[in-house]
């Protein structure tokens, strides 16, 4: 299953590439976060809970950041699982200066398994979506509440222009 | 097909519905008619540490008019709506919509309130609660408070709705005269939802041009919309056959659609053209035009 | 005279009991102390196991004990196969997955608790720690051989089977031969019988016996097979099919759960409870279909088809279950269908991949075949632009005259004229003609389909079945005067309690009412094989057919003994015994009075009237029909409508039209639902995308149109009933005739084949951008 999307952040490429690659902004953005750890090989162990509506699970994972091209690019490998099944990702991630601002971009792969995937295929696709959408909306916000000098971002609707 | 434990509430009174909502918060899901959150919790996919059943709470069955205005209680079930006369008279989209539902068996038992908390972006009613601007009755200790059908539905799955607020009731307005309203869908051959359904309520002046045109799209995207750029080309307008095709491709204009093993984006967004414009044509019919 | 009862529309003594709910069903079974499974299952479609961790498992409210694959190893036998293919390849089937799961669903573990929720809490708390391993879910990348799902094999390729006949020198110089080469892809389907699988497994110490309730289709093949699994004498094995809701040939088999459950009794000495939950219904019980077939058709300017050449590749999923090899061995058998094609070549491989087991679904084998030569015959009708009434005609052999195809198989008896002849006037072929060119002229899309199938069912002699094709049948008479059937058979949901009724009634002269018939318990009926292959009535009606003859000619002896009258005069009617001409007569009961006191028995006959005959069927039979389906195609939306359907079906002699009308109004749901709606769909993963029935599409009544239908009855000489088998021949003939129609209304837009089902998008693809893209 293909994930895609894009988000304009009111933040400088640098920094919106240096707080992506700092623990604690992540554990803070990420939606659900319960655990963020680094790991020594540079891997992080994270237990997330994630969903959409009323259906809702604990998910073990494990974030790794390979090809760090800072501040353009740099692509994830991600796993998890928990009860609803397992999920197997790779994805790429770019930014580009606009200005101030910084758009970033993002595109991957995932492998879902399990009941999820046996029982959610109609909503999958945008379920995921939705989940990516949040972790962008959440980083957003942190990005508005830990940087002096900008305000809390409008909501957006860069979903609507994504295209699956 | 086995849900994990759960504790077992059944309030007998809407204050202790209420009360009990409050007090568990994000703990508890609330149930209706139980046909959407069972499903889910028999795959463990949802897994409310408490349940409580609205069931008993037999005062929020009803249909009603009242100032000009019809009130549905929200654990009216789509059978009860769908064998409405007064609905059938004053607001006949909404039977025609519940006709469109599930099977006999879950229109016995699925409620109006429980479909719409659910928020499936597949779903039938939002697409009518939409086209008919209704308003939804949110109550919580704090009090009562209407939400608007447009702002209801936030995202997929996931409604206005705040923690421990139960769903009360539901307002449309009457049917005015020279006006038409009618649903349409595909239907999922499995799940009976809509692939992409339209639900509009189309309003003439008196001589002939479009007063209003409300539009409800679901199926297409990750919950139900306005097709507001089709409603903006028909308004005011004389409708045409063609008028009303051309308006009608523009009813997935800006949305990003689904895609699933039954259709894909690009079909879907050609079946919100089409069927927008034959419930377009129906309504038009209906409306006396 | 005794009321006819043989050919009437008699109503099913099955169906009080059903319609009030108040049957059983293995679920209804309640017994002391009686103790549940859940099963952990692969989410993985090929992963190696590391390790299993069930400790926390095991501490949770009311488990009794936890197994995995190597807790049984040795001690409870491996899932059989009973298809003997040359050269097949049989990988170990362990009934719980021994250090490699192979496809999404593969039981891991086993928890048993004291109730079915404990059971189910536990398992999910039950941690397997996998390696996942790449997965090959298509046939074409699994003939490629990588990944292989047996590594021991060195490919994925479990056997292949070829069949050719005919001359086909002569067929490929003959210069105005043209060619077609198409592949049809029959999908992946599943079963979805009403009741999932269940079974109750209970196992006594002190006697050293195990009695096992299980939701099936054959209780004596399985009694046999458990006997060999858990190692427990046969002698001392009961099994008991109670009530069971439906099946369609998926509970034709020997599943690991059975095993399981009987193997966890004996450990425990407790009886234990498994019921199938839907998600492990549509995960893993059998499968049905998905084959490529890949096709070369010769045929002449005329229309006449000379020659067949098809490439059937059949996906056998990860595991032999008990006749999976064996179902794409009965389409290379079937694939010239009625036709008198004097060329035949059929290469048959079947292959491994990472997903369930294919075996029977209702037609097994049979459907593909019927879908790949109906198909055929209307491809070549639109390629030389004629009516494909007119190539069928051209192809049929002629009427009454046995032919011996070049597949070597040579049918009963037929009229193929006759079933054609017939729908087309039932349904109005040209008229229906003549409003398809004046809508089109509109651009409306109406399509008329059509297929005259023929398949193989009461199945069948011993020789040609795994395990025997025989049926033994039993009619007791009571002292009361009651009669008492039993059938090897275990009908589920046909009602051979009905028509078995009737066989004995009418041959007996005594009322319907006081018939009778059990079946489905191993300890009640001597032997049998069970319900499967459109088989019951033929075969096992034939047994009893035989074993009232037996009853009644010893009360015939019985009767001519006391009245002074010749065995041979004696007849039977309304509840006599009695000479031709009534003059010497005896109640009914009187004679079965003279059997039981025995008094005054004629020399060297014993007392009582108990009569057994096993019939073994010297043949397969062929029942056939001609169906027309007629849909109409919105050409906006590629939604199609079926709008009538017609199926004229020649199943032999008919013993109760309403079951028969019941079997084929079932059938056509199947078939159509296939055509148009259903598909059960993997991903390249190997996860199964369609896992509940908001995705799997189950065929409703509110689906369908009326049905029309009609018969012919042309008795077959096989048995002396005349009967040929009914319970799959709808599902046969209706999936080529909704696809036939649907293509023939798109003709406009030059498509010449679309797989199934038909879906409105595919539709509304080819409809928007014209054939070339979908060629």
């Amino acid at each position: 299953m293909r994930i895609e999307g894009s988000r304009q952040l009111a933040a400088p490429r640098e920094t919106v590439f240096q707080r992506l690659m700092d623990p604690q902004s992540l554990a803070d953005a990420l939606p659900g976060c319960e655990k963020l750890e680094l790991q020594p090989d540079g891997s992080y162990h994270t237990t997330l809970k994630v969903g959409i509506g009323s259906i809702k699970g604990i998910y073990q994972g494990r974030i790794e950041i390979v090809d760090p091209v800072p501040p353009e690019s740099f692509r994830m490998k991600v796993e998890g699982k928990g009860a609803g099944g397992f999920l197997k990702g790779e994805g790429r991630v770019s930014l580009a200066a606009q200005n101030a601002e910084t758009l970033i971009s993002y595109s991957g792969e995932a492998q879902i398994g399990g009941m999820m995937a046996s029982v959610g295929q109609r909503m999958m696709r945008v379920a995921a979506q939705q989940i990516a959408h949040q972790f962008f909306e959440a980083f957003a916000r942190h990005l508005a509440l830990t940087l002096p000098s900008t305000s809390l971002p409008e909501p957006d609707d860069s979903r609507r222009r994504n295209s699956s | 097909m086995i849900p994990e434990s759960f504790e077992y509430h059944a309030p007998q009174s809407l204050a202790e519905a209420v009360g009990l909502a409050a007090q568990l918060g994000e703990d508890a899901k609330l149930m209706a008619g139980g046909h959407s959150l069972l499903p889910m919790m028999k795959l463990r996919l949802a897994s409310p540490r408490h349940l409580i059943d609205l069931r008993r709470l037999s005062d929020l069955r009803y249909i009603r008019e009242a100032d000009g205005v019809i009130e549905i209680g929200a654990l009216t079930t789509h059978f009860q709506i769908e064998s409405s006369e007064l609905l059938q008279k004053n607001c006949p989209l909404l039977p025609e919509t519940a006709r469109e539902i599930g099977d006999v068996q879950v229109r016995n038992l699925g409620t109006l309130g429980g479909s719409l908390a659910h928020a499936d972006p597949a779903a039938d009613w939002p697409p009518a609660i939409l086209a008919l601007d209704a308003e939804i009755k949110a109550v919580s200790p704090q009090g009562e408070r209407w939400i608007t059908g447009r702002d209801f539905f936030v995202e997929l799955m996931t409604t206005a709705l705040r923690p421990g607020e139960i769903l009360t009731m539901i307002r449309v307005p009457i049917l005015p005269p020279r006006a038409g309203d009618a649903y349409l869908k595909l239907r999922q051959p499995a799940s009976g939802f809509a692939v992409v359904g339209a639900a509009v309520r189309l309003a003439l002046n008196e001589s002939g041009h479009v007063e209003s045109a409300a539009i409800g799209v679901t199926g297409v995207g990750p919950k139900a919309y306005r097709a507001t750029a089709t409603e903006r080309e028909l308004a005011g307008k004389s409708l045409t056959g063609r008028r009303l095709a051309e308006a009608a491709a523009h009813a997935a204009d800006g949305m990003e659609a689904n895609s699933d093993l039954f259709a894909s984006a690009e079909y879907r967004r050609h079946l919100a053209a089409v069927y927008v414009r034959r419930a377009l044509q129906c309504a038009l019919e209906r409306a006396g035009a | 005279m005794s009321p006819k009862l043989l050919g009437e529309r008699i109503k099913r003594k099955e169906d009080p009991r059903l319609i009030q709910g108040r049957s059983h069903y293995v679920d209804d079974i309640q017994l002391c102390e009686m103790v549940y499974l859940s099963f952990v299952r692969s989410p993985y479609a090929h992963a190696k196991i590391k390790s299993i961790q069930a400790e926390a498992a095991r501490k949770m409210p009311g488990v009794l004990a936890i197994y995995a694959g190597k807790g049984l190893e040795g001690r409870l036998g491996l899932i059989p196969c009973a298809a003997g293919l040359e050269g097949l390849k049989v990988p170990d089937h362990p009934c719980l997955a021994l250090g490699r799961v192979r496809y999404v669903g593969e039981p891991v573990a086993v928890v048993v608790a004291n109730g079915r929720y404990q059971a189910a809490d536990a398992a999910a708390k039950v941690e397997v720690d996998y390696d996942p391993l790449p997965a090959v879910t298509d046939m074409d990348k699994a003939v490629a051989g990588s990944p292989l799902v047996h590594e021991q094999f060195g490919d994925n390729i479990a056997f292949v089977a070829k069949l050719e006949g005919g001359d086909w020198k002569a067929v490929e110089a003959e210069p105005s031969v043209k060619v077609i080469k198409q592949r049809l892809i029959n999908q992946r389907l599943a079963p979805l019988s009403m009741e999932t699988r269940g079974v109750v497994a209970s196992y006594s110490p002190g006697e050293d016996t195990l009695t096992v309730w299980s939701s099936t289709q054959i209780p004596h093949l399985l009694k046999t097979q458990l006997a060999v699994m858990t190692g427990v004498d046969e002698a001392r094995v009961r099994v008991i099919a109670p009530e069971v809701g439906g099946a369609f040939g998926s509970k034709l088999n020997v599943y690991a759960e059975e095993g399981v459950a009987c193997f966890v009794s004996r450990q425990l000495g407790k009886p234990v409870k498994w019921i199938e939950t839907r998600r492990e219904n549509l995960l893993a019980t059998i499968h049905g279909r998905d084959q490529i077939d890949d096709l070369e058709i010769y045929f002449q300017p005329d229309g006449k088809v000379v020659g067949l050449k098809c490439h059937i590749l059949a996906d056998l999923g990860a595991y032999h279950q008990l006749l999976t090899p064996a179902i794409p061995t009965l389409t290379a058998l079937m694939i010239l269908g009625c036709y008198n094609i004097p060329a035949v070549w059929v290469e048959t491989t079947g292959v491994f991949t990472n997903k369930m087991s294919t075996d029977a679904y209702r037609g097994a084998g049979r459907p593909e075949a019927t879908y790949v030569i109906e198909r055929v015959m209307d491809m070549v009708a639109r390629e030389l632009n004629l009516d494909p009434v007119d190539v069928r005609l051209k192809n049929f052999p002629p009427p009454g005259k046995d032919v011996v195809l070049a597949t070597g198989v040579s049918y009963d008896t037929a009229n193929y004229q006759k079933t054609l002849k017939k729908v087309l006037t039932l349904s109005g072929y040209k008229k229906l003609r003549g409003e398809q060119a004046r809508l089109r002229k509109k651009g409306k899309y109406l399509g008329i389909g059509l297929s005259t199938y023929v398949e193989i069912c009461a199945m069948g002699p011993s020789s040609r079945m795994p395990a025997g094709g025989w049926e033994s049948g039993t009619v007791r008479v009571e002292p009361t005067g009651k009669v008492t059937v039993l059938s090897g058979t275990s009908p589920h949901g046909q009602g051979e309690e009905t028509s078995f009724a009737q066989i004995v009634a009418e041959e007996l002269g005594v009322p319907y009412d006081d018939v009778t018939v059990y079946h489905g318990d191993t300890n009640q009926v001597p032997m049998g094989i069970g319900t499967f292959g459109s088989r019951t009535t033929a075969v096992g009606g034939t047994a009893i057919y035989h074993a009232a003859r037996r009853i009644k000619k010893k009360m015939a002896r019985l009767a001519s003994h006391k009245l002074g009258a010749k065995p041979g005069e004696i007849v039977f009617r309304d509840g006599k015994v009695e000479s031709q001409d009534g003059s010497k007569s005896m109640k009914f009961g009187d004679v079965v009075g003279e059997a039981y006191f025995a008094k005054q028995l004629p020399p060297g006959v014993e007392p009582g009237l108990v009569e057994n005959y096993v019939f073994e069927p010297p043949n397969y039979t062929y029942p056939f029909g001609a169906h027309v389906a007629v849909v109409e195609v919105d050409s906006e939306t590629g939604e199609v409508s079926l709008r009538n359907y017609f199926a004229v079906d020649d199943c032999g002699r008919i013993l109760n039209p309403m079951l028969v009308d019941g079997q084929i109004h079932g059938g056509l749901a199947q078939g159509i639902g296939q055509a148009l709606w259903e598909e059960h769909v993997y991903d390249e993963n190997g996860q199964l995308l369609t896992g509940t029935l908001m995705d799997c599409a189950a065929p409703r009544a509110h689906q369908f149109c009326w049905f029309e239908t009609a018969n012919t009855e042309t008795r077959t000489p096989v048995n002396p009933l005349g009967v040929k088998g009914v319970g799959e021949a709808g599902t046969i003939g209706s999936t080529p005739a909704m696809v036939n129609a649907v293509l023939d209304a798109l003709q406009p837009f030059g498509v010449r084949h679309m797989d199934m089902p038909l879906k409105p998008e595919k539709i509304w693809r080819i409809v928007t951008r014209g054939a070339s893209e979908t060629a």
